[in-house]
Order: structure tokens, then C-alpha cells, then sequence
């Protein structure tokens, strides 16, 4: 029995040695270890010896203690500040210059911007493409799933995180055109974004940070993922949520992604007063949008701003646009109405069907007494409507019908 | 022998003999150290009375208790993995912040740039989940063979009282695992945690405030991640060590494992029954039988042999084959490390750390509607039934009336239904287990474990 035993006991104790060798030499081979050898053989090859000897080895990190970051990218990333290697194949090739001149590595690390783990010191973990990390690199993998033709936009939603109240931004061409469309399409007609909007639509000012698991992603086809579902949402928003009151402003897929990345760049990210200093921390509209604004609220076709008709409806003829334009212009409403429905447009106001007796249920509640007044300025409307036709038509006549 | 080495030397007073006996190397030596090939009998003994690590052990231990089939030494595997938990676990304090701000990140770090973090942790959660395990199995060992029923061997036997400590130190160690499952502060930790105090709060009166002291709150957060921190590393370690070493002791106390107690009986059958005679009293003649001393000599030199090297060589090679085993399991599975905590964010399904799910599974069950009304489950499955069966474990070495001859011995005849009704509850307990840890999917319900689920959704 004793004898038996000592021979387990041996073998137990060779296994246990063989295990633990096994231990260290997992943990002595990581992958970074190899990039950084390639790199001072890079650098040796470049630059020779004597430079390589400075090359640091060893995990590498940017703590940014302030943006709570910790980003270990630079271990395998190792020539980012390095002259001459602009070039080099990566992970070896040089920073471009430009950007970090403003956004030094040291005050911004890697990960605020690219996106990944900055944590992890393995490929596919710090590169993000794995479970239950939310940030990939946002590159060009990302970009090829779907289709962006340029592989830094993605990159700019991070950028958005700082830049959100700009105008505009140089560089940043994909949020500089979202940022247009939301004035073109006149989002905030229906939705707040940085407290400035309506009311019709959910407050987009921090979209970006809903969690991944509120999303309906059932109707979506392919990934379920929230950029997907912001892309096709822009692009049809009934089909994505079928009880959506959203117009489909018939988007290109390029704006719709713009728009994808702007909306999910909206979160409530604590950023260091060092690093927003002298930065004008809320939307400022300019003093055209202010004008266009008043005139809006204060012109004729008031009524129709303050009670949201012209969230589908354009009152041309009293100076109210609708950048949906989802539902017919109201100036020629009186006709109209007769012509659609075969009522009066007093008896159609008054008692509804269709789309309407469902907006003026549930979105727009007006009092008996404001469905008079909405009556007697949309027949104040006509008359300027066709006011305005014999003027345009005495000096030079259209055709007929239009 | 070391003492008088050391007088011997002293008379000399040699340079070389006072510096030996001021760090007094030998004896310190001896004292840890013991020989395991001992040339005579003597020092066979002398290594497990002297020696400080063996002092726990008998001089002498029968073959029957150092046979692998018979206890398949998981009490021991269990000490193991206890040491092995306590290592780990002490370097792992060293490494790891219990505060919600930087927890998750410094089990980040643990995983991607300390030196050897990712096996700290890995091996820690192996071994934490082996030793759930193997309690467990340890459990069902003693209850199969009735190892908790006393014998007629050895004078003050309790070893209900020991299955009673052993009871506790089950749920000690589920509570251990279970402290311990909060403390990464991740999605997966953060709502196991929801999970299982949800369920003690389904309690009937004790149920909410127990909850409230558990988690210093009405929420999971920092106050609750600091008590679970000093639950698990301090005050939880310090129970098991205390309780176990009663253990230990207590089986000395009851005459050593109850396979023993089997030659006990059969010598004793062996023996002539006392005879009919006269008797004389203080008071004269009375009719009965002889005082018969109920002592029967058991010859120790037969089936006896030595702790050391015995004893020792076994449970050396039983420590080894454990980590082993540990270890491997360690670089086989990598230890999940899910999102930042987010009480937000509900992942789907919201499971319960596995062993706690078969009562998962139990609340499932018995939550039913009729007529219009819902029965909660979580006060049926995650109470009344858990505690009726930790009861029913208390009590159940009082109500096993079977015969001294079925002590320590497999699935014995006169315990056959005993075992068969435990075994059903067992199996019950395993088979929901596997449901609520392999078909549990997203909304709770059933998926083959060949059957995908839905994506998790991400950001990109």
C-alpha cells in the first residue's frame, strides 16, 4: 500500500511541477510580448541598436486620471509618438501628428476617442470584439458590418462627447452633416435635444446612453445592435417600431448613419472643466434661427406653431413651414378638406376621422373653442392664399392647377 | 533527543553549536518536518505527537479508514480546497478594491496586467465552486453510509452533533461562495445577488429585515459590497475554521470514521454471551446476570498501521491530485467577467448563482395562477421548502432508528428506504440544478442546450 502510494505521490508531484511550469510559461508568452520584440526589431532595423535599447518593455499605460481611463493600447501600440515609422504596418506605425497636437496622449489616452478596452492586453479583448464589452475599436471592422465608406466617422461620435454643442467641427464631416439635418428637418419641432424642443417625440439629449436591452431589436434583420437599430430606424421609423408617429424623411443610408452617430454621441459624460474651458456649455441658435423663430411664434399662423400643427402641416400662406411636411399644406385647407372627406371643413374640425381624430385625441387636444379659432384662420388662410395667386399670376401667369 | 543534543552542546559551548542552538534550527526543523520512511515503530509515533502539523492526527489509524472507496476522502478534498481559497484568496485582498467605483476595474486589472492575476482569480473560482461541489457530495457520503449514527466503539460518541456541524458548514460554504459571487461587481455578480436576497426576502415577517441587514440597505450598493467583502474574507473564513477544526476533533472524539465501528460489532458477536449466575449484593443474593464489561478487545496491531508515513503519504497525494485538478480546470475554463454592474439593466435571464438555482427553479415551479390570483413561489420554493429540508437534515440522525450493524457501511439493507427517499431528493435537487443552469434562457423559458438563444444585444 505504502509503496503504491509513493508512486501516486510521485507521479501527483511531477504533474503539479509540469502544471506550474505550464503556469508560467502562459503567462510569460502573451501575445504582447512578441509585438514589442518585433517592434525593437523594427526599430533596430530603422533606426539601429542603440535606439532600440530605449524602447520601453513590459506593460505599458496611459492612466488619464482624470477621464478615469486606463489604456494599455500602447503596449503593442509602441510608435505612436515615434518620427519616421508613419508608414510602418501596424501596430507599429506612428500617430498621425495633426490631431494629437490638440488632443496630446497623455490628457486623452486612446480609448476616449478609438473606443475598445483600454484595459485588456490581448488582441481581441482590447480590440473590444468580444461578449459582454460594449465599445469596439471603432475602425475598420466595425465600419466594413456596415458598410460606412469612411472607417474614421465612426470615430467622431466619441469625438461628439466634447464637441457636442459646436456648430460645426473641423474633421468631423459625418457630425457636422447630422448636426445640419437636425436643423433641416427641424427635429426639435417634436423632440428637446439640450433642452431646447418640442415635446411630441421622446428628449433626445441623452440618447446615447440608453442601454443596449431597451431597444425593440424584432423587426430589425441582421445584427442586433443599437447603431443598426438607430440606422434603420432614421431610415423607416414605422417598420423598426410600427407605433412610431415619426415621419420618414426618405434619409440616405450616409445620412442616416451620420445621424446614428450623432444621437448615440449624446450621453451624459462627466467632462473635466480643464478639458471644456471657455466652451459655451448649451445650444446657442443664431440670431437667423431666432429671427425665423419669432417670426413663427409671433406671425400670423401662430396658432399653428403653439398647438404643434405644423409638425406636419405647412400654413404656407400664413408663413408656417413644416420641415416634415407629413400632412398636406392647410392653406387651401377649406376646399381640401370638402374635397377628401365631402364635409365642411367646420363639421370635419369639429368631429374628425381618420389620422386626425387620432392626433387631435391623443397629441393635440384642442377645446371646442380653439377648433373655431383653427377654422376661422384656415379660411383666413385661403383668402390669402388666393390673394397671394392673383399676385403672383398678374405679372406672370402660371399654368393652370398650380 | 533534540533537548539533550542541545545541553550536549551547550557543555561544549563551540561557536558553531551556540549560533545552532540560538535559531534553534533542528528542533524547528523536526517540529515541521517528519520522516517518511520511520525505521522503527517510535518514531513512527514520535512524528505525529511531536510534529506541530501532524499533532491532529491518531498515533495509529485503521486500514478501513485510509481506503479510498470508503469515504472517497472528500471531507478532505474539502480541506484542501478550503486551503487552497484561503491562499488565493489572501493574495487575491492584497489586489482587490471592495468599493463599487473601482472594484470591477481592479478585477479588470487582475485579469489583464497583474502578473499571474488571471489564475489567482481563475484558480479562486475553481476552487470555490469544487469545494460547493464537494461538500455537497461529502454530505451525501456520510448520509449513504449513516456515518452520523452513533455506535457502541468509543465513550461520549456524538456524531449527530457532528452532522449537525456539518449541516452548518454547508451552508456556510454556500454562503461563502455566495459573498464571495458579488464581489467582482459585474452584471453577472450584481444580479445573482438580486436574485438570491429577493428570494430571503420572501420570508413571512423575518424575511424583508433579514434582507435589509444583509445588504445595509433596500439596495444592492457600497454599504451592501462592504459588509459582503468582510462577510466573505473575515468573519465567514474565521466560522469555517473554527467549525471545522470542531469537526475534526469531534470525529477523534467519536472513535474515528464510522466504517470502524463494523469491526467493533464483529467482534463482539464473537464473543461469549455474559452467563447466568448468582450474583452477590451488599444487600445478599440476587438472581440475574453478572456485570458484564462491554469492552471488547480489538486486536491494533492486526489491521492498524502507522499515521506516519500512512495516513500522511495519502493525504499528501490527495492535496496534490486537488490542485491538480484545480489548476487545470483553471487554464480550461476562463472565469466570466460580464459588464460594469448596472441596476438599470436587467440581463435576460437574471440567474441566480448555480447552486441556489435548483431553488430557482423551486419558485418557478410553484408559482401558479388560479383563477385570477398568483401564488408567489418565492415563499413556498425559496423558503418554506429549503427550510424544511435543512430541518429534516437536522433532525434526521434523531429519527434514523435503524440497527448499530448498518453504521458505515454503502447502501446498507436496513437503511434501504431511508437512502432511497434521500437519493430521490438529491437527483431532484441535481436534475433542477441542470434545468435552471443549461435550458433557463431569456423570459425564463425552457432551451434545449443545443438551442441558441436570442443575441445579446450590443452597441456596434
Amino acid at each position: 500500500m505504502f509503496s503504491k502510494d509513493a508512486i501516486k505521490l510521485y507521479v501527483m508531484g511531477i504533474s503539479l511541477l509540469a502544471l506550474t511550469a505550464f503556469v508560467f510559461f502562459r503567462e510569460n508568452t502573451t501575445d504582447w510580448r512578441d509585438y514589442q520584440a518585433e517592434f525593437r526589431d523594427l526599430v533596430t532595423e530603422k533606426f539601429g541598436a542603440e535606439r532600440a535599447e530605449q524602447v520601453p518593455s513590459g506593460v505599458q499605460q496611459i492612466w488619464v486620471k482624470d477621464l478615469d481611463r486606463v489604456d494599455r493600447c500602447v503596449t503593442c501600440h509602441q510608435a505612436m509618438e515615434w518620427k519616421g515609422l508613419e508608414t510602418a504596418p501596424n501596430p507599429y506605425r506612428t500617430h498621425p501628428k495633426g490631431i494629437l497636437e490638440k488632443h496630446p496622449l497623455t490628457a486623452y489616452g486612446c480609448t476616449s476617442c478609438h473606443g475598445g478596452q483600454g484595459f485588456s492586453t490581448t488582441l481581441p479583448d482590447a480590440h473590444g470584439n468580444v461578449e459582454h464589452w460594449e465599445e469596439p475599436v471603432l475602425g475598420q471592422e466595425v465600419s466594413e458590418a456596415y458598410l460606412i465608406k469612411n472607417s474614421k466617422a465612426l470615430m467622431e461620435m466619441n469625438c461628439n462627447s466634447c464637441h457636442r454643442y459646436d456648430r460645426q467641427t473641423t474633421g468631423m464631416d459625418y457630425i457636422n452633416t447630422a448636426k445640419n439635418l437636425v436643423e433641416e428637418k427641424d427635429c426639435r419641432a417634436c423632440h428637446t435635444i439640450n433642452g431646447r424642443g418640442g415635446i411630441i417625440g421622446p428628449d433626445l439629449t441623452y440618447e446615447g446612453d440608453k442601454p443596449t436591452e431597451q431597444f425593440d431589436y424584432g423587426r430589425l434583420t441582421g445584427r442586433h445592435a443599437v447603431f443598426a437599430w438607430q440606422v434603420a430606424h432614421f431610415q423607416n421609423p414605422k417598420m423598426v417600431s410600427p407605433d412610431s408617429i415619426m415621419p420618414n424623411f426618405g434619409l440616405s443610408s450616409q445620412d442616416a448613419q451620420a445621424l446614428a452617430l450623432l444621437v448615440m454621441s449624446w450621453k451624459k459624460e462627466p467632462i473635466p472643466a480643464s478639458y471644456i474651458s471657455g466652451v459655451q456649455l448649451r445650444d446657442v441658435p443664431t440670431p437667423e434661427e431666432i429671427a425665423k423663430e419669432k417670426e413663427m411664434l409671433e406671425g400670423d399662423g401662430a396658432f399653428f406653431v403653439q398647438n404643434k400643427c405644423f409638425v406636419c402641416h405647412s400654413v404656407s400662406s400664413l408663413g408656417v413651414n413644416s420641415a416634415a411636411k407629413i400632412g398636406p399644406d392647410l392653406s387651401d385647407a377649406v376646399v381640401d378638406v370638402q374635397n377628401r372627406f365631402g364635409r365642411t371643413l367646420d363639421d370635419f374640425l369639429m368631429d374628425p376621422t381618420g389620422t386626425m381624430s387620432v392626433v387631435l385625441a391623443t397629441q393635440i387636444p384642442l377645446t371646442t373653442e380653439q377648433r373655431q379659432q383653427a377654422i376661422a384662420l384656415l379660411k383666413v388662410a385661403y383668402q390669402r392664399k388666393l390673394e397671394q395667386q392673383i399676385k403672383n399670376t398678374s405679372p406672370s401667369p402660371t399654368p393652370a392647377g398650380k | 533527543m533534540a533537548t539533550e543534543e542541545i545541553s550536549e552542546t551547550k557543555a561544549s559551548s563551540s561557536l558553531l553549536a551556540t549560533l545552532r542552538e540560538k535559531l534553534a534550527l533542528k528542533p524547528m526543523w523536526e517540529k515541521l518536518t517528519w520522516t517518511w520512511k520511520p525505521e522503527t515503530k517510535r518514531e513512527a509515533g514520535d512524528a505525529v505527537v511531536r510534529n506541530f502539523v501532524l499533532h491532529w492526527f491518531p498515533a495509529k489509524v485503521s486500514l478501513e479508514s485510509l481506503s479510498w472507496g470508503y469515504s472517497f476522502w472528500l471531507g478532505t478534498i474539502s480541506a484542501v480546497l478550503f486551503l487552497i481559497l484561503t491562499i488565493t484568496g489572501g493574495i487575491l485582498m492584497f489586489l482587490y478594491v471592495p468599493s463599487v467605483e473601482r472594484a470591477y476595474l481592479s478585477v479588470k486589472d487582475l485579469e489583464f496586467s497583474t502578473s499571474y492575476g488571471w489564475f489567482l482569480r481563475g484558480l479562486h473560482r475553481i476552487s470555490a465552486h469544487l469545494m460547493v461541489a464537494v461538500v455537497f457530495l461529502h454530505m451525501v457520503r456520510v448520509f449513504l453510509t449513516g456515518a452520523f449514527k452513533n455506535g457502541r466503539k468509543a465513550v461520549g460518541q456524538n456524531r449527530p452533533l457532528n452532522w449537525i456541524v456539518g449541516v452548518a458548514l454547508l451552508l456556510i460554504t454556500l454562503l461563502l461562495s455566495f459573498t464571495g459571487y458579488l464581489l467582482p461587481w459585474d452584471q453577472l455578480a450584481y444580479w445573482a445577488i438580486t436574485v438570491g436576497t429577493n428570494i430571503a426576502s420572501s420570508a413571512p415577517v423575518f424575511g424583508d429585515p433579514t434582507r435589509f441587514i444583509l445588504l445595509g440597505g433596500t439596495t444592492i450598493e457600497q454599504a451592501t459590497l462592504i459588509r459582503f467583502y468582510v462577510l466573505h474574507c473575515f468573519l465567514l473564513p474565521l466560522a469555517t475554521f473554527g467549525l471545522v477544526s470542531y469537526h475534526m476533533w469531534r470525529v477523534r472524539k467519536d472513535g474515528g470514521l464510522a466504517c470502524t465501528e463494523k469491526r467493533y460489532e464483529e467482534a463482539k458477536k464473537q464473543e461469549q454471551p455474559a452467563i447466568a449466575s448468582k450474583t452477590y449484593s451488599l444487600l445478599g443474593i440476587t438472581g440475574g446476570t453478572a456485570v458484564d464489561v462491554q469492552n471488547v478487545m480489538i486486536d491494533d496491531e492486526e489491521d492498524k498501521v502507522p499515521s506516519s508515513p500512512y495516513l500522511t503519504v495519502r493525504l499528501a497525494v490527495v492535496t496534490l491530485a486537488t490542485t491538480i485538478v484545480s489548476i487545470l480546470l483553471t487554464l480550461l475554463v476562463r472565469a466570466p467577467l460580464e459588464e460594469a454592474a448596472n441596476p438599470a439593466v436587467t440581463p435576460n435571464p437574471a440567474k441566480a448563482p448555480w447552486y441556489f438555482l435548483w431553488l430557482q427553479e423551486l419558485v418557478t415551479i410553484t408559482t401558479f395562477t388560479v383563477g385570477g390570483i398568483t401564488i408567489n413561489g418565492a415563499l413556498i420554493g425559496g423558503i418554506i421548502l429549503p427550510g424544511v429540508l435543512v430541518a429534516a437534515a437536522v433532525l434526521w440522525p434523531y429519527f434514523d432508528k435503524s440497527p448499530v450493524s448498518s453504521i458505515g457501511r454503502w447502501f446498507p439493507k436496513e437503511r434501504k428506504w431511508q437512502n432511497r427517499v434521500f437519493l430521490i431528493i438529491v437527483a431532484a435537487i441535481l436534475i433542477l440544478t441542470f434545468i435552471g443552469t443549461y435550458m433557463r434562457g431569456p423570459f425564463w423559458e425552457i432551451y434545449m442546450p443545443w438551442q441558441e438563444w436570442e443575441q445579446t444585444p450590443r452597441r456596434f
